[in-house]
């Protein structure tokens, strides 16, 4: 005779365990998170969307044998016709470069579902634009709790103790009149006495920026160079938006000409011909004239190149990057070299590249970035930005 | 609407005890759960134990089977029984009624199991839930310590749950060195043909240490407390399961042969035939590319009944692992019926390597052995404590060599248990390499 019991939920067992599991993997997001960066799917989407970020599992070590020809497993196969040396599944390229994460047993991964403005989050929190100074004519807007009257309800912390007391005596001071209510009796607090502070948010004024994106678009810009260049600006643009409600964007592309163009056409635009990179920093330089004055405006300025300029550029460029430094906060040039030959197409010598004539002007304000493949653009990122790494 | 209800399956579950007891069935008393399929899963992730201590891995293991089970990419096991006494299963309540009936046969199959088979002799089937129970208190207190605390908690459980099965596999009581070391006296003391001449008494360990969780515990004086009770938790659940991975085949098997032959002494409604032999062969069924345990154990034990009768079922279920019933059991008839193959990873494509033919069977045969129960684990010993507090470990190559990107994490897992170096040699590509 076997015994019967309906089983009781009591709670869901697991949940514990379920939870510490999330959050190892939300960890491990944030820990491989360049490794997403430099995934050219998410590149030109808009915040919205949700995109599906492999995470690898959390995996729990034992001892295991190798997959290799000396590991021999059984398999049954009955009524079916074999022979030795028949192969039963072809691996797919990649897997078979030993060393190569992704060809190790038991890899596992979870596909994780997150919009790119959560991603934000966890990308952009402990970064800050530079020296952001307080200008006139305020225009970002952060955010700041100012109290706002009172509440009958609300947290503990917040009760107002001098409000509450009022409307006790006030209270006992009404039912004196109508009672004849003793002097010496107790007379307790009420619910309806308790009065809390209340606080609101207020936006509140910081500082108002301008951000100049500049992209050389130039024929010795190939693909993959133009691809880093772009998920660095993408970057740059998710920041912005992420962290500033209000910042300003101007986009220049580049060739021997400079255009401002829309958000669109900067990151989706192809172009080839001569680079002059000054043509890019003087139409930069007119329209701060034009529009942002640099008393009012915190001016930042990212400009991305391979380097390759024309060599009877370099003194103009020199002599305006020297002025516009002066007007902004921060002027960052980033200088794209991929480290894979392939990749690299027509270019230039490291003595002659840009970043070589620009070293003299390298400080705080002035940040020369280096970046060979994509798996730098997130670290050097942090860098820029005051991140740890 | 289900079939059936509380009263229905105690009337069922009477027939079947019946049989079971006409047969000689002997095992614990079942104590059997209904529950719906997402309990189901919970008591899955934690193998089945009605109490548990907290670790993530559990929760990995429900969200892996709950998506799996959502996607439709696998069915939910049709029984989960503990061996404990009285055993503890559960029964889906979405499933019929048939296949409730086929599940308590199922279980009285396993639990004839796990009382007589020879493996289980120490697992305390009478105290367990309770030792689980105690367990789990206690890695909550360490957790709630304001002085260890969580991350202090799972750090430790998670290095010496990545050798948990670093035991000796043959259920033999661990010596302490004390022990050891009082036999090596006595051999030297009585030593008439000097064997023991140059013998080193102040070696730790005297003998390779293959229960490298017991070594930790017994050998780290400078290790807290806490620490070694964690450890001392995870090695006992260790040994309370190794009795399950040796026999995964034959318990399959023996409680599939029962099964079949439980319903077909019952008296089954006509309707229940055809679902029933359905569901038996599905769950019998060779699996293309693989070994079901089910098959290859209900395989096994139908044909030592056609051969030598059901007396010699019996005393196969109790003396035997599963690697010495295939050992000694399988032949070449069976590798051809199966149509048994082994096959291994090469550079570009898996290939087939052996066929079970005349020169063939016998390396198959050989390769399922290699890959059955703990027979798929690497054996790692203790070779020495070296002076500076150096924990000197060696793999046992047998052919296979290990997973350099897996050794290291583990190294890197012992050694924060031992809180010192650890150092691993094993072979790989026939030259000696040291992690």
């Amino acid at each position: 005779m076997s015994i019967f019991k309906d089983h009781k939920r009591h709670s869901d067992r697991s949940a514990t365990d379920r939870s510490r599991h999330k959050k190892k993997i939300e960890y491990a997001i944030r820990e491989g998170i360049h490794h997403i960066v430099s995934d050219e799917s998410i590149i030109g989407q808009d915040g919205k969307k949700k995109i599906k970020i492999p995470v690898r599992g959390i995996r729990e070590y034992r001892f295991v044998f190798g997959d290799n020809p000396f590991n021999k497993k059984v398999g049954s196969a009955p009524g079916k016709n074999i022979k030795r040396g028949q192969v039963i599944r072809k691996k797919k390229q990649g897997d078979e470069d030993q060393n190569k994460p992704g060809s190790e047993p038991g890899e596992e991964y979870y596909e994780v579902e997150i919009t790119l403005e959560e991603l934000s989050h966890y990308l952009f929190d402990s970064l800050d634009l530079p020296d952001l100074e307080k200008k006139k004519f305020k225009n970002i807007v952060g955010e700041k709790y100012r109290r706002s009257g009172y509440r009958k309800k609300g947290i503990r912390p917040r009760l107002d103790k001098k409000q509450t007391l009022i409307n006790k005596i006030r209270r006992k001071k009404k039912s004196q009149i109508s009672t004849s209510l003793d002097e010496e009796n107790r007379f307790p607090f009420h619910q309806d006495d308790l009065k809390y502070r209340h606080i609101k948010e207020h936006p509140r004024d910081i500082a108002n920026a301008v951000i100049f994106f500049m992209m050389d678009v130039s024929g010795s810009m190939t693909q993959s160079k133009k691809f880093m260049a772009r998920s660095f600006f993408f970057l740059l643009y998710h920041f912005l938006r992420a962290r500033y409600n209000n910042t300003e964007i101007v986009f220049i592309s580049h060739t021997t000409e400079a255009r401002e163009v829309s958000e669109d056409e900067f990151f989706t635009r192809v172009n080839s011909g001569g680079t002059f990179l000054s043509s890019a920093l003087q139409l930069c330089q007119g329209i701060i004239q034009k529009r942002y004055h640099p008393k009012s405006w915190n001016i930042y300025m990212f400009h991305c190149s391979d380097g390759d300029n024309w060599p009877q550029d370099n003194e103009k460029s020199m002599t305006l990057s020297r002025e516009l430094k002066l007007l902004s906060q921060l002027y960052c040039y980033v200088e794209i070299i991929p480290s894979n030959p392939d990749e690299q197409g027509f270019s230039l010598i490291d003595d002659l590249k840009m970043s070589a004539t620009y070293a003299p002007l390298k400080d705080s304000k002035f940040k020369i970035v280096q970046l060979t493949s994509p798996d730098d653009i997130w670290p050097e990122f942090r860098r820029i930005f005051g991140g740890s790494t | 609407m289900s079939d059936w209800n509380m009263n229905i399956l105690t009337e069922w579950d009477e027939k079947i005890c019946k049989v079971a007891d006409k047969f000689g069935l002997d095992g614990f008393p079942i104590s059997y759960e209904v529950c719906d399929y997402y309990d189901m899963i919970g008591n899955m992730s934690y193998h089945g134990m009605p109490t548990h201590y907290h670790h993530w891995s559990y929760g990995k293991a429900f969200e892996r089977t709950h998506l799996l089970y959502n996607t439709g990419l696998t069915g939910l096991p049709y029984e989960l029984i503990i061996n404990s006494n009285p055993s503890l299963a559960y029964l889906m309540k979405e499933n019929s009624l048939y296949l409730q009936i086929l599940i308590m046969a199922h279980c009285m199959g396993h639990s004839d199991f796990f009382k007589n088979n020879r493996c289980f002799e120490n697992t305390f089937p009478d105290t367990v839930v309770s030792k689980f129970r105690n367990a789990k208190k206690r890695v909550q207190k360490y957790i709630e310590d304001p002085s260890i605390g969580l991350d202090s908690v799972e750090s430790v459980l998670d290095s010496a749950r990545a050798i948990q099965f670093q035991i000796n596999r043959y259920d033999q009581k661990r010596l302490s060195h004390a022990e050891i070391k009082s036999d090596y006296i006595e051999r030297i003391n009585n030593d008439a043909h000097g064997d023991y001449e140059n013998f080193n008494l102040n070696k730790v360990p005297l003998e390779p240490d293959y229960d490298i969780l017991a070594f930790i515990d017994e050998f780290g004086t400078h290790i807290e407390e806490w620490k070694k009770d964690l450890i001392n938790i995870v090695r006992e659940e260790a040994l309370y399961f190794i009795p399950q991975i040796k026999t995964k085949i034959l318990n399959e098997g023996w409680a599939s042969f029962w099964h079949y032959k439980i319903l077909h002494e019952l008296d089954l409604p006509q309707e229940y035939h055809i679902p029933f032999l359905k569901s038996h062969n599905q769950v019998i069924r060779p699996h293309l590319g693989d070994i079901n345990p089910y098959h290859l154990g209900f395989h096994l034990f139908k044909k030592i009944e056609e051969n030598q009768g059901i007396e010699e079922c019996f005393f196969t279920r109790e003396i035997h692992d599963d690697v010495s019933a295939i050992r000694c059991l399988i032949d070449r008839k069976d590798c051809e019926e199966l149509n048994l193959f082994s096959y291994s990873s090469k550079k570009k494509s898996v290939s087939i390597d052996e066929i079970s033919d005349e020169d063939g069977w016998k390396k198959v045969k050989n390769d399922l052995i290699n890959n059955i129960g703990m027979s798929s684990m690497p054996v790692v010993f203790i070779k020495e404590l070296e002076h500076a507090g150096i924990l000197v470990l060696e793999h046992e190559h047998d052919g296979r060599d290990l997973e350099l990107s897996f050794a290291e994490e583990v190294v890197r897992h012992i050694s924060n248990l031992w809180e010192n170096e650890v150092r691993l040699f094993t072979i790989i590509e026939e030259d000696t390499w040291e992690i």
